[in-house]
């Protein structure tokens, strides 16, 4: 245990800048165009197939309806977004203290890890409908959904993080009499975060499903809902806007986790 | 073959008749029996022996990590049952904590007691300037190499100036070279305060170098199969190593360990 272990990366015959920028042009020039040539094609065999577009609506019809019904979408998004954050942190909090209780507490952790789990293997989809019977329409069932299928992971990542701290750092604080809190706040929770932070990236996808799936069956606002109103009418380019709009928003919350995950990581990491 | 007893008054450290067994599937194992040892404060003894002899079980015991089966231990008139604040230890692995400094690893006792750091930075830079890596306090366990971050270590055990040092093998997962670096720095380091100390090692000159007295642990269950002192004054040098007393105390313990463990490996 003296010294990392580094592995070295096979150097390229013909070294120098210019592989390096050859490097960083291929990551992302290359999907970058492989995307654009995707949409073309597709914008391109709509045309060429004549599908109609209640079935498939072409990518450039796609973007005018999103512009179109700009405000539309953007008025809905707030609550999905809202609520998924909602949804996430409710989560966090409930299973993370499950995740400790389950650490801390053998009793705990054998009456209830299998009962978690069994839960868990409930097609959590089909019990949203049970939610809304009761727990109305509002914003309540639907971010009991998202909790439902969210806090999963976050009590796996907690569980295995407080476990992660290795035998030899335990042994140490207990030469220095440490008391239980201080090596929970000092040792455990700094070693667990990395854990955590992967059930949490984890969880905020999930959380959004949730929403999602909730909106689905409250009907009443949010893109969810966005989606299922215009599917029904057949207009299939407002269903793909929201999709994208749904995509965005999900990507922005899941690369708040990510950034945080990189602030605190870089005090708290090696 | 001389054995070594307390200097005459107190021992600050009193081991009677000590044993431990561990319950395995099948039954118990006997890994100690009747140790008896008493040292005299401001002594630093080796303990000696090969892998499995039960050393560091001794040592963990002295600790307050592991509860002794038999007998007692007592440090300074007080029973040894729990770990206490007035003792340091160092381990094998230095187990420094990744995202703190040097420095702020060599204050982390400090921090777990719960004591102002004011009073206690300047002697933790001190520290490490005596072990040679001030350059590197502000520096992460990742940057430093493993010499260094035992160094710190040192460090980590002495800045709430314990009454008795532990070590347990701590330069064994180190090269050579290194090794002997350290014997000098913790022979250095150690004099400014002169706490009892016990260290633990398979590595005979290692013991002979560093300590006043060589204890070795030997047979299954381990016992005390030879109480070696030595003669050298201080500060020593590593050139001891190359007299004639060093290597004829070399060979005596060498002696003593190999007739044991051919009996232990005869059954």
């Amino acid at each position: 245990m003296t010294q990392d272990l580094l592995i070295a990366e096979p150097k390229p015959v013909h070294d120098g800048g210019a592989h390096a920028f050859g490097r960083l042009t291929r990551q992302t020039v290359l999907p970058v165009l492989t995307g654009v040539a995707l949409l073309a094609i597709w914008e391109v065999s709509v045309e060429f197939a004549g599908l109609r577009p209640a079935v498939l609506p072409a990518p450039s019809a796609v973007l005018q309806t999103m512009w179109a019904n700009r405000e539309l979408l953007i008025v809905n998004a707030i609550p999905t977004a809202v609520e998924t954050i909602g949804g996430f942190a409710l989560s966090v909090v409930f299973g993370g203290l499950l995740g400790i209780l389950l650490s801390y507490s053998t009793l705990a952790r054998d009456a209830l890890y299998p009962n978690v789990i069994l839960f868990q293997l409930i097609p959590k989809v089909a019990v949203a409908p049970l939610f809304m019977l009761w727990l109305g329409i509002g914003w309540e069932s639907r971010l009991a959904i998202s909790l439902f299928i969210a806090f999963f992971p976050i009590v796996i990542s907690t569980v295995s993080g407080l476990n992660a701290a290795d035998a030899a750092i335990l042994r140490l604080c207990d030469s220095l009499t440490a008391t239980r809190t201080q090596v929970f706040f000092k040792i455990r929770l700094p070693y667990s975060l990395p854990f955590l932070f992967t059930g949490m990236k984890i969880s905020m996808t999930l959380a959004i499903i949730g929403v999602i799936v909730g909106e689905f069956i409250t009907s009443q606002r949010g893109l969810g809902y966005i989606i299922l109103f215009a599917g029904s009418r057949l207009e299939t380019a407002i269903v793909m806007a929201a999709l994208l709009v749904l995509c965005v928003v999900g990507l922005v919350l899941y690369g708040l986790v990510a950034l945080a995950e990189q602030i605190i990581m870089k005090r708290f990491g090696e | 073959m001389s054995a070594c007893s307390a200097k005459s008054g107190q021992a600050f450290v009193r081991l009677s008749k000590v044993g431990k067994s561990f319950r395995i599937e099948g039954g118990t194992i006997e890994v100690l029996r009747h140790i008896s040892i008493e040292v005299a404060d401001r002594q630093f003894i080796s303990i000696l022996g090969p892998s499995g002899c039960g050393k560091s079980t001794l040592l963990m015991m002295l600790a307050g990590l592991e509860p002794v089966s038999a007998g007692s231990i007592e440090i300074g008139g007080q029973a040894m049952r729990t770990p206490r604040r007035d003792v340091g230890v160092i381990f094998q692995d230095p187990t420094l904590l990744p995202w703190k400094s040097a420095l702020e690893n060599v204050l982390f006792p400090i921090e777990i007691f719960r004591l102002p750091f004011a009073k206690y930075q300047a002697r933790a830079e001190a520290l490490l300037e005596l072990v040679g890596i001030s350059d590197a306090r502000h520096r992460r366990p990742r940057q430093l190499s493993g010499g260094m971050r035992q160094r710190v270590a040192i460090c980590r055990a002495l800045i709430h100036e314990p009454k008795l040092l532990l070590m347990d093998e701590p330069f064994s997962a180190l090269d050579a070279i290194t090794r002997d670096e350290l014997n000098v720095t913790l022979l250095d380091i150690w004099e400014r305060h002169h706490q009892t100390a016990f260290f633990v090692t398979h590595s005979i000159r290692e013991a002979v170098f560093l300590s006043d007295r060589v204890v070795v642990l030997g047979g299954r269950p381990g016992q005390v199969v030879l109480d070696v002192a030595i003669p050298f004054a201080r500060p020593r040098d590593l050139s001891i190593g190359e007299s004639l007393d060093f290597n004829r105390i070399c060979g005596e313990l060498r002696q003593a360990i190999a007739e044991n463990h051919a009996r232990r490996v005869a059954g």
